[in-house]
């Protein structure tokens, strides 16, 4: 059914950005995940949208209200610090679920898979062999002289190969409503407390729609990332004992942390609570030392072993790497698989699928221009203002210029910081993510949308039936992050008609 | 096995949060006896004033004040509101080892105490704001026994929260019975509000009928076997956790639990008619020095120990 109230909302939206444009002709009208372009609802939202006709504005702001008092009272909060003082603010989280038909996610699913396993092969093999580089698929010198390449890390051994164990990676709905591939998070992805702290709210916010829908349940996401992440200690340990190491409660991801230990059992240790001995790892207990054997570390590469990397560094412990190196600790995930997802090492991802794996790239990237090749660069330099900059090394939102939203001024400076360090700056197309329905102070209007779904590699690799959808809460802004004013809301892949919930 | 950071982490929760209860029912008890202008309600202020160290003499004459800082005023590390942020902060901090349950009523103190209408709610009717605090903490005890395995972690817990009750009470006592103390203690009124300040009233009542005399209320407040705020309840608890605690670490320390045990036979073995004639100010003193060692060696047994004794060979 068609719901006008929610319908007349989109349209308006649409035509305001992009007026005189009928749907059919509107390349640069961005994909709505409900509605189609002719304003009719997607037959996978359909349930969704005859429940929010039955509700009055009253009702959905008290369910949001709920929703918001679940997070507060369950702590998931980060700090926001202040002059004088400091106050914990709840992730702007939207009541309104995104949903994921069956057959896009199966899609999603084997393309991820497909992209984690040739990015394994490409680490172990350019921190082994590097064979890559010597058939020239991808230039050497971009690889070594990444700031996130780690020469430590050459011929080291790491289980089946699999150097990122945890990978976020961000995907966005193109205007032609196929998925492409936006970023590869291989490092210390986060987000994933999100995605099950949203699901905990959304099944007591739409219980009736939850059940109707036969959505996949996520909910063994920290058993398969336990079961993962034991698959990595060495076969003659028979009871691995697994930590999680955070940097401590002021890390802005440190609820996530805290969650997975404790739903996995594991300890959460800090490096003040680890002791390298004999290059065993070892944690304080109240009863002496106690051996770990896996560490998955919430802390980033430069940090967690003073002795190795940053030397200034408390976050971590002495000898933790010489530990790895003799084979007595497994970290995951492994250190320098931050070169796989490298923005510049990013436009070659299709290539190095081919050259491992044979086949094309099931989720295609999206276009990118290398500054460090000169005729790109000159193209980069002459359209500015429709494109997206990037520095390579920066994450998070930062670093970022975003051509046609910046001023004639910015563009200029930015021009000359791509001009002084080309190799450092990548740019792509500015890029329509989709929108979805969002509650916006009290009214359904949409909002643009990314989606993060996690999959861990271990003996093998496994892609969770879900994901975290980021929201810029903010009208007619692209950038999502959550250090950028940036929400988050509940993901519904649903299920194939025929098979029931596992 | 835990983590000694968690257990320190743990036993600090439980501490802080005996400690904002017994601060609650100290300003309870004292707001509403200061309502007489009697030399039993001066008496009253005076002790719950000195037994939480406030040595401030304005407040002496006015009561709402002190008791309005001594509850939300977060720049005084002592006030209620810090100590359950300090709470509150520790089990952030071990988030992993206590249930969502236990969490939950701890947050939800914090989140009240801290909010924006805390200052009004307190206005409006201190007395109430202050009872439902207590009872909140009730709940978080509650919520952390029926909820939390009674391992390791619990035991730690409940360590801090009885060696805190055992220093509260034993400062309470040495304000009221102590050789230093400033002032009578002997009006009735003033026994009565005492025995409040350590929830005994009642339990009081029904072991020695309404024959209230300062003998018996130093008697009931030290020594009786049952009663959940008496120091050798108190002790009795100690010297179980801390053997308990013990038992895995390897033998040859001298730990907690002999302290502990010691201090537990002093005061099951004590004698009040001797205690009449040779002071009770010696043994409330002892019971709070011991309770420092008790403290000592708990870290250094399970927190703070060398690194060289345990490494293994």
């Amino acid at each position: 059914m068609v719901e006008y109230g929610v319908a007349t909302a989109h349209i308006s939206e649409d035509t305001a950005t992009a007026p005189n444009v009928g749907p059919q002709a509107s390349l640069n009208v961005p994909y709505d995940e409900m509605l189609t372009s002719r304003g009719l609802v997607r037959p996978h939202y359909a349930a969704l949208d005859a429940r929010i006709a039955t509700l009055a504005a009253a009702d959905m702001a008290e369910r949001q209200r709920v929703l918001e008092r679940y997070f507060l009272l369950q702590g998931i909060t980060f700090t926001v610090y202040g002059g004088e003082s400091s106050t914990e603010r709840i992730i702007p989280t939207d009541l309104l679920p995104r949903i994921i038909p069956a057959e896009e996610w199966s899609k999603i699913e084997t393309g991820l898979t497909q992209r984690l396993k040739a990015l394994n092969m490409f680490l172990a093999d350019i921190y082994g062999e590097q064979k890559i580089l010597m058939d020239g698929v991808v230039p050497r010198e971009l690889v070594l002289s990444a700031p996130s390449y780690r020469r430590e890390m050459q011929n080291l051994y790491v289980p089946h190969q699999a150097y990122a164990n945890v990978c976020g990676s961000d995907l966005i709905r193109q205007t032609d409503g196929a998925f492409a591939v936006l970023e590869d998070n291989l490092r210390v992805p986060s987000g994933v407390s999100y995605m099950l702290a949203n699901r905990e709210a959304s099944r007591r916010t739409f219980p009736g729609t939850f059940r109707a829908a036969n959505v996949r349940a996520i909910d063994r996401y920290p058993d398969l990332l336990l079961a993962t992440l034991k698959s990595m200690a060495a076969d003659w340990r028979p009871n691995p004992q697994v930590a999680v190491l955070t940097p401590g409660v002021y890390n802005s991801a440190y609820y996530e942390h805290a969650y997975l230990a404790r739903l996995m059992g594991c300890p959460l240790v800090e490096g003040r609570d680890l002791v390298v001995h004999d290059n065993m790892v070892y944690m304080r207990t109240t009863t002496g030392l106690r051996r770990i054997d896996v560490i998955y570390r919430r802390v980033d590469d430069d940090f967690i072993d003073p002795l190795t990397f940053r030397r200034d560094s408390g976050l971590g412990v002495a000898g933790l790497f010489n530990a790895y190196r003799a084979g007595n600790v497994v970290i995951c995930n492994a250190p320098g698989t931050g070169v796989a997802d490298d923005k510049a090492v990013y436009a070659y991802v299709p290539e190095i699928i081919r050259y491992y794996l044979g086949e094309d790239a099931i989720l295609p990237n999206i276009e990118t221009y290398l500054c460090r090749e000169p005729a790109q660069l000159s193209h980069v330099l002459a359209n500015l203002d429709k494109l997206v900059v990037k520095a390579v090394g920066a994450s998070g939102g930062y670093g970022m210029l975003i051509g046609p939203h910046a001023s004639k001024q910015e563009r200029a400076e930015f021009g000359e910081a791509i001009k002084a360090d080309p190799d450092n700056y990548i740019a792509q197309p500015t890029i329509q993510l989709s929108t979805a329905p969002c509650l916006v102070d009290g009214a359904i209007e949409p909002r643009h949308v990314d989606l993060r779904p996690f999959i861990l590699s271990g003996e093998k690799i496994v892609v969770t039936p879900g994901a975290l959808t980021r929201v810029a809460l903010r009208k007619g802004s692209l950038v999502v992050n959550s250090s950028q004013g940036g929400g988050s809301k509940d993901t519904w892949v649903l299920a194939d008609g025929k098979e029931t919930q596992s | 096995m835990m983590l000694a950071r968690v257990a320190d982490s743990l036993y600090w929760i439980g501490r802080y949060v005996e400690r904002a209860e017994h601060m609650c029912r100290l300003s309870d008890v004292m707001l509403n006896a200061t309502l007489d202008r009697t030399e039993g309600a001066a008496q009253v202020a005076r002790i719950a004033l000195a037994a939480v160290g406030d040595s401030d003499r304005a407040h002496l004459a006015n009561p709402y004040e002190a008791t309005l800082a001594m509850a939300l005023d977060r720049e005084d590390q002592g006030s209620i509101v810090s100590s359950l942020a300090l709470a509150r902060e520790n089990a952030r901090q071990v988030r992993d080892q206590i249930t969502t349950e236990t969490w939950e009523r701890l947050n939800l103190i914090y989140l009240k105490m801290t909010g924006p209408d805390a200052a009004k709610s307190f206005a409006d009717g201190s007395s109430a704001f202050l009872h439902d605090v207590i009872a909140d903490l009730h709940l978080f005890r509650g919520a952390a026994d029926a909820t939390m395995s009674h391992g390791e972690g619990w035991r730690f817990l409940l360590l801090g929260m009885y060696l805190e009750r055992a220093q509260l009470i034993g400062r309470l006592l040495e304000v009221c019975f102590g050789d230093r103390r400033r002032g009578a203690f002997d009006e009735h009124f003033a026994l009565v509000s005492v025995l409040r300040m350590s929830c005994a009233l009642e339990p009081y009542l029904r072991r020695y009928t309404a024959d209230i005399q300062p003998r018996k209320v130093l008697e009931f407040l030290l020594l009786d076997e049952d009663f959940p705020r008496s120091i050798r309840f108190a002790t009795a608890r100690i010297e179980e956790h801390t053997t308990a605690a013990s038992r895995y670490v390897e033998a040859g320390h001298a730990g907690p639990e002999r302290l502990a045990g010691r201090l537990k036979a002093r005061l099951q073995y004590a004698d009040m008619d001797e205690l009449q004639v040779a002071g009770a100010s010696a043994l409330i003193s002892t019971v709070l020095d011991e309770c420092v060692a008790i403290h000592q060696s708990i870290y250094e047994t399970f927190v703070h120990y060398s690194l060289e004794m345990r490494l293994p060979a």
